[in-house]
């Protein structure tokens, strides 16, 4: 492993590339695998009081009046707070992204409900007691009067003429409607030789993360206030809190914790991150909420109902498509799923070349818990609908459905590629479908599908492609697509990066601090990170849309590359010898020739010790702050009305293999093969069981995993014994192999690892069974493909 | 959080724990491993002042006695993989054990009496001891009480323990010739959907359907066993009269697939 400094070290963007980035296990991975890694519940300081929430029994009600009087004498309690008192100790809450910033509609949310509540879960009241027992027993004692109103839970329902309304004042239960067209759909259609149209329903699902959220606050008498929290988001959560509470940012210090599993779910924005600090400054102690699961599956973030039309030619080529996508996101909330509706119409046409389409994604609300962030956020959605068109054109023509993908896929010359609300960065999309049904012996699996089917099985091949546009940023909100990254050596020549970016446990903090360790020829040990630390690190954007390396860790690079820069002008004094030739590797800055050699932590203490005083070493500023961000957005509309939110656009493909137990309905995934396409790999480890994790999630979601209400508007399942998610042996090993189609866009060349493979395992799922089931003349449309689903339309014998 | 206060009890002896059951009779619930009392109280969906450990009574043993295999009330879904006497005598409750969803953790605490206690519709245990004819041994205020496990299922989460009483042990008879076992679950997380348990004895087949209904069912197949698969289905669809629904799948699925498994319990016993 050897840097260079190249003799245009910092100068230019794009940098003749270094030494390979040192390939290591997740830091800190040992202490996580014997449960040594500390979470937000692990913390708590002496004299710490627990908070309990009261929350709505019911889907829609007006609250009449709030009696809590009883539960103030309940044992321990410390101080109650209702929404009627709320409202002078706390302003609105910020939304995450507010809807009317787009267009859309929008409402004011407190920290408690004051004068309605609108789904089973919305908080009414707090307690705070020395124990969480205690606090829990008293909610009991707390008298909520409501007038109970009409409850509206499916979105068909809720666009439906003289629907009840979820916000009076809207008159309507529309949220926001997308568009994105071009070209005259209408007439391609017409023109078309051949027309189907036709549905897919996605299931109301989650990311269900291991650790559940929490809070731990503490408003010190002095007026300064400490959030710990499990959030993907610090330093918006920080902004946040200063404008609800009026107290100034720099007083306010908010900590993420290491996390358990996020996905989205920890995007900031939820009422009890206020409410832990109001409850602490009531109590003058520290006061920590956890969610239960319970409330942890009350956070909905999918489900939707396409119906599209696609017309084709006989060669399989599309000609159109329309979509128009419902997406039921519950009620609007501050925490921001709801604009997850955006990425699931913007994503379509996804990888094919089609110039003349019409989608509308429409956000509804009902009473139903509220949406937050989900991995896959709602390109998954697009995907699953896309990939269902063409397989139905194929089905339609006779022909194989990898063939009409291939016939349909941009082609690599064309890109950089405009959409109407993308810009895609470059690809080589034959090639990586050609790459997965190598891979996957495809043919051979067609092979086997016909022995199979020949013995009376029930077997189906899927295929998908999937497109993840990533890094979003939008401006206006604290959604950003870039960020600010620190490189610091200290006098024993220890680096410590501090970045604005945090991680979930992704294995992005250790990419970083590869990328770091490779700029000054150091090893990752040599390196520590800093994040979701408000008060030592810079403002930055936290986590989402698969953006740490692209933006936090390029500008780590660009700091590294400047205090290199200035590390190398000393060791040149040292040295006694140009700058311009050193060699930063192995722990030592060397000259040119190899000859002389000095430790970096030598140049890093004599900078301390004797700038100024030794002539040419007059550069003690070892540290550096850089920001960095993917080219590649077009944020106003240019003169075709074409704008683009995402820089990166990585993709997969994917191929499934499923034996269908035509008695049972149950679907057994027998092979998995997946091709995915990130752009530059900073660590393979790391992509891999990002993928790998992705996968699962979109198996579990294509399968069982799902979070019903029933019709009155009560959510069904509230532990892992309704909502199933995906287990070790509900999984083939899958089989994994990459293509590198750079990013010309970010410094790296890569393009996000995060979410690709949660759409393209539901979509190729989804096809797979579809594939199995078309013998017996069955075709599902509503997922998940649980058992009962699947074996209901095997026995209607595709009846509707 | 459990949120009452709770006064816990070790009795050394079935009277004490009778007397116990009795003086706080309402407001005291029976410990056996905790796997599901314990969350249930912390979900405040079961509230009680008093709770009873029968760790103290010596119910963790499994032994032979005459023609039967005893069960202690204690024993964990570990202890019946563990032991000799069950994979010899009593084969399909390790069957049974050994394809609980719950990991090492639960396998570890949770009991098989108290599943049966529980008595969940959608759970393994009741059917497997009401195909092996078992016998549930309660204490109450009288002393002993037999009770048969095709009654000691009584309904939903009802059994035949009655005020004042708990589970001592469960007998099993020694040397059921042969048995088939199939269970269906939605995925490797799920509870059990379907099971179907199938004793041949002597010139009979039984099978005995278990989180189809809210009881176990007991179907004679000995006359139809041999007869397509059309008449065995139709057999089990028209005995699955009121069929259990929960979350995971409704009873018109329950129904649907009942046939399918009992046949796949049938067809492991042939296989043996
Ligand atoms: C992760 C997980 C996976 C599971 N998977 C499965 C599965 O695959 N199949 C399945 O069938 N079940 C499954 N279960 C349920 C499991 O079998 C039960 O939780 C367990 O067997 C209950 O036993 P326990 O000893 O923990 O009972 P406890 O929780 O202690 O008690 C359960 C009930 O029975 C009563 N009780 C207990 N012992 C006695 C007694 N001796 N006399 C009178 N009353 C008594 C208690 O008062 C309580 O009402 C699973 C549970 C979990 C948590």
């Amino acid at each position: 492993m050897t840097a260079m400094v190249p003799a245009s070290a910092g100068s230019s963007r794009r940098e003749p590339a270094l030494g390979a980035v040192e390939q290591t296990r997740r830091k800190h991975g040992d202490q996580l695998l014997v449960g040594r890694g500390g979470y937000l519940d692990d913390h708590e300081p002496p004299g710490t009081l627990h908070a309990a929430i009261l929350r709505s029994p019911h889907p829609h009600a007006r609250i009449r009046s709030v009696d809590a009087s009883a539960a103030r004498r309940c044992r321990s309690v410390r101080a109650v707070v209702t929404g009627a008192e709320a409202l002078s100790l706390a302003e609105p809450l910020p939304h995450f992204f507010d809807p009317s910033l787009v267009g859309g509609r929008t409402t004011t949310v407190r920290v408690l409900a004051v004068d309605k509540v609108r789904y089973v879960g919305d908080p009414v009241a707090a307690v705070v007691a020395d124990s969480l027992a205690d606090a829990e027993a008293a909610l009991d004692a707390i008298d909520v009067d409501y007038e109970i109103l009409p409850a509206v839970v499916d979105a068909e329902d809720a666009l439906a003429e003289g629907a009840p309304t979820v916000f009076d004042e809207w008159g309507d239960n529309v949220l926001i409607r997308f568009p994105f067209a071009e070209g005259d759909p209408a007439r391609a259609l017409a023109m078309a030789p051949h027309v189907i149209a036709d549905e897919i329903r996605i299931q109301r699902y989650q990311t269900a993360p291991m650790e559940p959220r929490g809070y731990l606050a503490h408003w010190e008498p002095t007026g300064k206030l400490t959030l710990y929290a499990s959030t993907q988001i610090p330093h918006p959560l920080r902004t946040n809190l200063s404008t609800i509470f009026g107290l100034s940012e720099d007083r306010i210090r908010v900590v993420a914790t290491r996390l358990g599993g996020a996905f989205g779910h920890k995007f900031n924005g939820y009422p009890e991150e206020p409410l832990v600090c109001l409850l602490s400054r009531m109590t003058g102690a520290p006061v920590k909420w956890v969610e239960t699961r319970a409330d942890s599956l009350l956070v909905g973030a999918r489900e939707y109902i396409h119906r599209f039309s696609v017309g084709f030619d006989d060669d399989g080529r599309i000609l159109a498509i329309t979509d128009r996508i419902i997406g039921n996101i519950g009620c609007l909330a501050t925490w921001g799923g709801w604009s997850m509706t955006y990425p699931a119409g913007m994503t379509l046409p996804g990888p094919y070349l089609v110039s003349d389409y019409d989608i509308e994604s429409i956000a509804v609300v009902t009473n139903k818990a509220p949406w937050n962030g989900a991995r896959g956020y709602g390109k998954e959605s697009a995907t699953v609908a896309i990939e269902r068109m063409v397989d139905l054109v194929a089905a339609e023509l006779g022909m194989d459905p990898v063939e009409v993908r291939r016939r349909n896929l941009i082609p690599p010359e064309r890109f950089p590629h405009w959409t109407v609300a993308k810009h895609l960065d470059s690809g080589d999309y034959r090639g990586a479908l050609d790459k997965v049904v190598e891979l996957a012996g495809y043919h051979r699996q067609r092979e086997l599908q016909r022995d199979a089917r020949e013995q009376g099985r029930t077997r189906g091949v899927g295929v998908a492609f999937e497109l993840t546009p990533e890094g979003g940023d939008f401006a206006g909100s604290y959604v950003r697509g870039f960020d600010t990254s620190t490189v610091r050596v200290s006098p024993s020549g220890a680096v410590t990066v501090l970045t604005g970016v945090t991680s979930l446990g992704t294995g992005s903090d250790t990419g970083i601090a590869a990328l770091v360790a490779r700029e000054l020829g150091l090893t990752v040990d040599a390196v520590s990170i800093l994040q979701g630390d408000t008060d030592s690190c810079p403002y930055g954007f936290g986590n989402f849309s698969a953006r740490s390396l692209a933006t936090g860790g390029g500008a780590a690079v660009l700091a590294a590359r400047e205090v290199r820069e200035r590390m190398a002008l000393a060791a040149g004094v040292l040295l006694d010898t140009p700058p311009e030739g050193l060699v930063f590797a192995g722990g030592h800055v060397h000259t040119a020739d190899g000859g002389r050699s000095i430790a970096f932590g030598a140049v890093a203490e004599q900078v301390y010790r004797r700038a100024y005083a030794v002539p040419g070493l007059d550069q003690p500023l070892l540290e550096a702050t850089k920001v960095d961000r993917p080219r590649n957005l077009t944020h106003q509309p240019d003169e075709h009305g074409r704008m683009s939110a995402y820089p990166t656009f990585p993709y997969s493909t994917h191929v499934a293999v499923v034996d269908v137990d035509a008695e049972t309905g149950q679907v057994r995934l027998l092979d998995y093969t997946c091709v995915e396409d990130c752009g530059v790999q900073i660590n393979p480890r790391f992509v891999a069981s990002q993928i790998y994790g992705a996968i699962a999630m979109g198996v579990g979601g294509a399968l069982f995993e799902e979070l019903p209400y029933d019709s009155a508007g009560q959510p069904l399942a509230r532990t892992f014994t309704q909502y199933l998610v995906p287990r070790a042996n509900d999984l083939p090993a899958i089989r994994l192999d990459h293509q590198c189609t750079p990013s010309p866009y970010t410094l790296l060349g890569t393009k996000g690892a995060g979410q690709s493979g949660v759409g393209g395992a539901a979509a190729s799922l989804a096809s797979a069974v579809n594939d199995a089931l078309a013998p017996l003349g069955v075709r599902i449309t509503t997922m998940p493909l649980s058992p009962p689903t699947v074996l209901r339309a095997i026995r209607s014998g595709g009846k509707p | 959080m459990i949120r009452t206060s709770l006064r816990y009890h070790r009795p050394a002896t079935p009277e004490e724990s009778t007397a116990i059951l009795v003086e706080y009779a309402g407001d005291v619930v029976v410990l056996g491993g905790g796997t599901m009392i314990l969350p249930m109280m912390h979900r405040a969906e079961v509230e009680a002042g008093h709770i009873v450990d029968l760790r103290g009574l010596g119910l963790a043993t499994v032994t032979e006695e005459g023609r039967y295999v005893r069960i202690g009330a204690m024993v964990t879904y570990g202890d019946l993989l563990d032991s000799d006497v069950v994979a010899r005598e009593a084969p399909l409750l390790r069957r049974m054990a050994g394809a609980i969803t719950g990991g090492n953790q639960l396998r570890n605490l949770a009991t098989a009496g108290g599943a049966a206690c529980y008595g969940n519709p959608s759970s393994d245990v009741p059917a497997v001891l009401v195909a092996l004819g078992a016998t549930m041994c309660l204490h109450g205020p009288a002393g002993e009480r037999r009770v048969p496990a095709a009654e000691f299922f009584v309904d939903a989460f009802r059994t035949a323990v009655g005020g004042g009483e708990f589970l001592m042990w469960m007998e099993v008879p020694r040397l059921v010739v042969e048995v088939g076992y199939h269970k269906l679950k939605l995925c490797e997380g799920s509870g059990p959907i379907v099971t179907a348990a199938v004793v041949r004895d002597g010139g009979r087949t039984i099978a005995t359907v278990g989180a189809a209904s809210v009881t176990p069912l007991r179907f004679d197949l000995t006359s139809c066993v041999d007869s397509g698969v059309d008449t065995v289905d139709e057999l089990i669809r028209d005995g699955v009269v009121n069929p259990w629904t929960d979350v995971l799948a409704d009873g018109r699925y329950r129904r649907d697939v009942a046939g399918a498994v009992v046949r796949r319990a049938v067809a492991d016993l042939r296989e043996g």
